[in-house]
């Protein structure tokens, strides 16, 4: 019975067949990808989508391939999202990569990366008539050691939205405290019928949003993460007095529960819907929600981030840079490109058609710009006292401590003070780390 | 008898599959393992020895045996939930009826969509504000509030574990469905001779035959549910207070976000051995159970 | 006597509860695993204005916007031929290198076989988050990096494993005897394999296939890692370029999901025929 059967088999199997021949026409296809121009030099110019609409970029790129005709410049794009993007650096420029040469980093990765030497030194683009025209946030932020390691691209800080037909109808003046703004939510919530309505929307997912929004606080009542003189303050009574504050806006009511998983986009959402009084999100929104069919189109407005009694608010400073690769095979045209880039024009172009606030205070001052978008000119007063984070190549291995926190307490697992204690008991470990090193270094002559 | 020829020997089957393996595994495992003996902060510049420090150093880490605990009860409620709903629609899908192939394709859906696509699917339904199972919640009187589905502590396990059930519940089913296609139907036939109900047939013929491809559905569910990250990661990125933050996760924010090498490849080294473990385990209930039955 | 009062109404009444068992069970499924899908479906078809509002559920104008942007604002069809090429190729070296070894492991006699299937095993236990860093390292040491090759290799060491195992587990179910009895009609070892037993456990070799290529189709990761353009970018890594800084596209994501698993459910149409086939063409047992 199996010889008869044996015999009545077929080589393979037909789908077996089509499969393989399938896979090899697909894979000669696809195995052999367009050949290269044939240029002898290559630029490549990494960053994540910043834009909705590529074409300002693209029109200053192409100015910049019209004036280096030997010139190949390629971008690649990553994920927005800037944990991919930093996994992706990471990965590749632990492992020597020289295949870009330009990226744009996220405000907090500068530190780092300088430490870990992965950065070139660009002190040298930034000459006195540039730095008087800077912003000086985003310089600070992206100086280590004294040298600085990327130039200012985008500038970026926490602002409050507000809805100021409602502000209007309760007679409600601007909020210039958190104690304001809790007594305005109350007054507004106590009459509106609207049961949808929230009082003030955030961001307190556990991710580096929520340090941001904390800061704020924590800053707000005269807290900080670190002294003067680098050292930890967090158990202060303003920091837990700062993180307290926080805490109780969703203990009270008002700040809705769901906000211990929002980010800028939920947050958005909810406010842009006509549902919170308040939101503290990123100037980004501004454009989104006064568009053509937003339901809350020319009834909000924003101001800055409030403080206390005793002090002023600070908003959190965000934004992008960029830096060149220290191991970039083209670093005098990966120079020419930063700059060219960075520069009081190109920011001027980009903020006209995009929206982004640039980081040159000429740029804020040209009459054309400020015909094109008078939003931006809106944004300038209040994020001029928007500081940075922490300034320390360890700020990530900081900031999983202070998410994780950060998260405990608003979510109620942990309380203010407890929350604050841990992560200074952990944060100071990390320090001593380096303080070892230092030390160990000095001894050995490392 | 037979001449032995080259191809009898059985060795030369498995080479090109271990050489694969060899040449492309080999060196990121070996190259993790030395890392975890070692401290390595490029943004310290330090790069030396340190033993076995790491892993003591794992052992005092509360951290750790949190992620440990979210990731040993994701697995085991995500892996029991996918293979009993996939037993059960194995066994639906085994019948005959009219579209059976179409039917079939349909429920393999959700395995289809990548998994990071799928993740952002259910964030898009467990949106507080305008998910759709919130919307049909309060529409139906189920609920009066908008439930925050990935902000609870206790919540956001939950739904990362229906999430991943919906994803993979189709692998389990596939797997068993195929297992129960060489099953003999005569088996049945003489059972039903014998006076067998349906579910003493279910019992005596169908899981016994079942249990070697049970095994296999079951130890790599585990393996997969063990090491899981894109979609608990998407969700909830570990949090909230990181009670989602499963072992992977936390290797990943070591390795990725803090850059503490040497640690983050020790706790890589030891998810690896408490996978190993575990599947060691389960393979030998397995057997245990399919010697019984 | 008096148990044979109605027995075709106690037949029927069985036979009726049992119907609405399984109809019960079969739609509870299919909603199931359907309804998040139909729930993209509806989200991609929904004009971008009525996607944050809740009502209305369904879209009052469908439109196409979303698929016709994913198409014309990236290069979509580039990276559909770099997933589906990626995906058959691991798929046919994971075929032609774990068949022959599972044969082996589950058929010949092989020496320290457990400890081999264990290792092999061993292979899929690490984190891939733990292994990404050297095995880029390998990659950028092969030259291989945003080439389809690279991704070919990672995936099918990391799907091998898998293939093995259920290859193993469904070749141990034939009896030992048709080895024996192919030997004796004069067969050399692979023979056997590729004329005898292949066929006989089509089910399993259709699962294998359909595994493989399901799990090279959505691996991300490494996806992420080696590919730099759209040369050897994949789909999963494309839907995740998707999202502008703040902004995520929704409708379009929605839209892209839809179109990546349209493919993969005709395969599985065409492989259910097979798996079918195999079952009536190659029975042995009895």
């Amino acid at each position: 019975m199996v010889v008869l059967r044996l015999t009545r088999q077929r080589l393979l199997p037909s789908p077996a067949c089509v499969l393989l021949a399938l896979s090899l026409l697909v894979g000669h296809l696809g195995c052999h990808p367009a050949p290269p121009e044939d240029k002898s030099l290559r630029l490549v110019f990494k960053h994540p989508r910043l834009l909705s609409h590529e074409e300002p970029l693209q029109a200053l790129l192409n100015q910049f391939r019209a004036a280096h005709p030997a010139l190949q410049l390629d971008e690649e794009i990553l994920p927005s999202s800037s944990d991919q993007q930093h996994l992706f650096y990471v990965t590749n420029l632990e492992a020597g990569a020289t295949d870009f040469d330009v990226f744009a980093l996220d405000v907090i990765w500068i530190p780092e990366f300088a430490r870990a030497g992965w950065l070139q030194d660009v002190t040298a683009m930034l000459g006195s008539a540039e730095l008087t025209d800077s912003i000086p946030g985003p310089v600070t932020a992206a100086t280590h050691a004294g040298r600085i390691y990327a130039i200012p691209w985008f500038l970026d800080g926490g602002v409050l939205y507000y809805r100021r037909d409602l502000l209007d109808k309760y007679g409600l003046t601007l909020p210039h405290t958190w104690s304001e703004v809790r007594t305005a939510i109350q007054v507004v919530l106590q009459h509106e019928a609207n049961p949808r309505l929230t009082g003030f929307v955030w961001q307190g997912k556990q991710y580096e949003g929520l340090v941001c929004v904390a800061l704020e606080f924590l800053r707000a009542y005269g807290g900080d993460v670190f002294t003067d003189q680098g050292e930890v303050q967090l158990t202060q009574p303003t920091a837990v007095a700062g993180l307290q504050a926080l805490r109780s806006l969703i203990a009270d009511h008002l700040s809705p529960t769901v906000v211990t998983t929002a980010d800028e986009e939920i947050a958005q959402h909810i406010f842009g819907r006509g549902e919170a009084i308040f939101m503290r999100n990123w100037p980004y929104a501004w454009r989104l929600l006064n568009a053509q069919d937003s339901p809350v189109r020319g009834r909000i407005g924003v101001t800055a981030i409030p403080g206390s009694n005793a002090h002023v608010g600070v908003p959190t400073l965000g934004g992008w840079h960029l830096g060149i690769n220290r191991l970039s095979r083209q670093p005098e045209l990966a120079w020419q490109f930063v700059a060219f880039l960075t520069s009081a024009e190109s920011q001027r172009q980009l903020a006209i058609a995009s929206g982004l606030q640039p980081t040159h205070l000429s740029v804020y001052a040209d009459p054309q710009v400020q015909q094109a978008d008078p939003s931006l000119l809106l944004f300038f007063p209040l994020l001029q006292r928007a500081q940075p984070r922490p300034v320390t190549p360890f700020y990530l291995m900081l900031s999983q401590v202070l998410q994780s926190e950060f998260s405990a307490a608003i979510t109620g697992l942990k309380s203010a003070e407890v929350a604050l204690q841990d992560a200074e008991r952990q944060m100071t470990r990390i320090l001593a780390l380096e303080q070892k090193e230092t030390t160990r270094a000095l001894t050995t002559g490392d | 008898m037979h001449s032995r020829q080259v191809t009898e020997h059985p060795v030369l089957f498995i080479l090109p599959a271990l050489g694969l393996m060899l040449l492309v595994a080999l060196y990121p495992l070996a190259a993790t393992s030395w890392l975890s003996l070692r401290d390595e902060f490029p943004i310290f510049h330090i790069s030396r020895f340190v033993g076995l420090s790491h892993y003591v150093t794992l052992w005092h880490d509360p951290r750790f045996w949190q992620s440990l605990t979210n990731t040993g009860y994701f697995a085991v409620v995500s892996v029991a939930s996918e293979v009993l709903l996939g037993l059960g629609a194995a066994l639906l899908l085994h019948q005959l009826f009219p579209a059976r192939g179409l039917v079939r394709a349909l429920v393999l859906m959700p395995w289809f969509i990548p998994t990071v696509v799928a993740a952002r699917a259910w964030e898009w339904i467990y949106h507080p504000h305008i998910g759709v199972l919130n919307f049909l919640l309060l529409q139906s009187g189920l609920t009066t509030t908008e439930i925050n589905w990935l902000g609870h502590p206790f919540l956001a396990l939950h739904a990362a574990i229906i999430a991943d059930v919906w994803k993979t519940m189709p692998f389990a089913t596939l797997l068993l469905l195929a297992g129960l296609q060489t099953i003999p139907s005569d088996l049945y036939r003489a059972a039903r001779v014998d006076g067998a109900t349906g579910l003493q047939a279910f019992w005596h013929i169908t899981l016994p035959w079942l249990i070697p491809v049970l095994s296999v559905t079951v130890v790599f569910r585990m393996l997969d549910a063990l090491r899981v990250f894109d979609i608990v990661y998407v969700l909830t990125g570990g949090g909230p207070a990181n009670t989602t933050e499963t072992l992977s996760i936390y290797a990943y924010r070591l390795s990725f976000q803090t850059l503490e090498f040497g640690y983050g490849a020790a706790l890589a080294v030891v998810t690896f051995v408490i996978i190993l473990f575990a599947s060691l385990l389960l393979q030998f209930l397995l057997r245990r159970v399919g010697t019984t039955t | 006597m008096e148990r044979q009062v109605n027995p075709q109404w106690s037949q029927w009444i069985g036979y009726s509860i049992r119907m609405l068992l399984f109809v019960t069970g079969l739609g509870l499924v299919l909603s199931f695993c359907l309804l998040p899908v139909l729930w993209q479906l509806v989200t991609a078809l929904k004009p971008t204005a009525e996607l944050v509002t809740l009502p209305p559920l369904l879209p009052t104008v469908p439109t196409l916007d979303h698929f016709r942007s994913v198409f014309m604002d990236r290069p979509f069809a580039r990276i559909l031929f770099n997933s589906t090429g990626v995906a058959l190729l691991t798929t046919l070296v994971c075929l032609v290198l774990g068949t022959p070894a599972a044969f082996a492991l589950a058929k010949l006699r092989v020496p320290g076989q457990r400890l081999i299937l264990l290792s092999i095993l061993a292979v899929s236990m690490f984190p891939p988050i733990a292994i990404v860093g050297s095995l880029f390292l390998l990659i950028r040491l092969l030259h291989l990096r945003d080439t389809w090759w690279a991704l070919i290799l990672a995936d099918a060491t990391f799907a091998l494993p898998l293939t093995i195992w259920v290859m193993t587990s469904f070749l141990r179910d034939i009896p030992d005897d048709l080895l024996r009895a192919a030997r004796v009609d004069g067969c050399t070892t692979l023979q056997a394999l590729l004329y005898v037993f292949l066929p006989v456990v089509a089910p399993g070799l259709t699962t294998a296939v359909l595994l493989t290529f399901v799990f090279t189709w959505n691996e991300f990761l490494f996806a992420l890692t080696f590919t730099a353009t759209d040369a050897a970018r994949t789909v999963p890594v494309e839907i995740a370029l998707f999202p502008g800084l703040h902004e995520v596209p929704w409708g379009e994501m929605a839209a892209a999901a839809m179109l990546v698993t349209v493919p993969l459910l005709i395969l599985m149409l065409v492989a259910q025929r097979h798996i079918v086939a195999g079952l009536t063409a190659g029975a042995v047992k009895g």
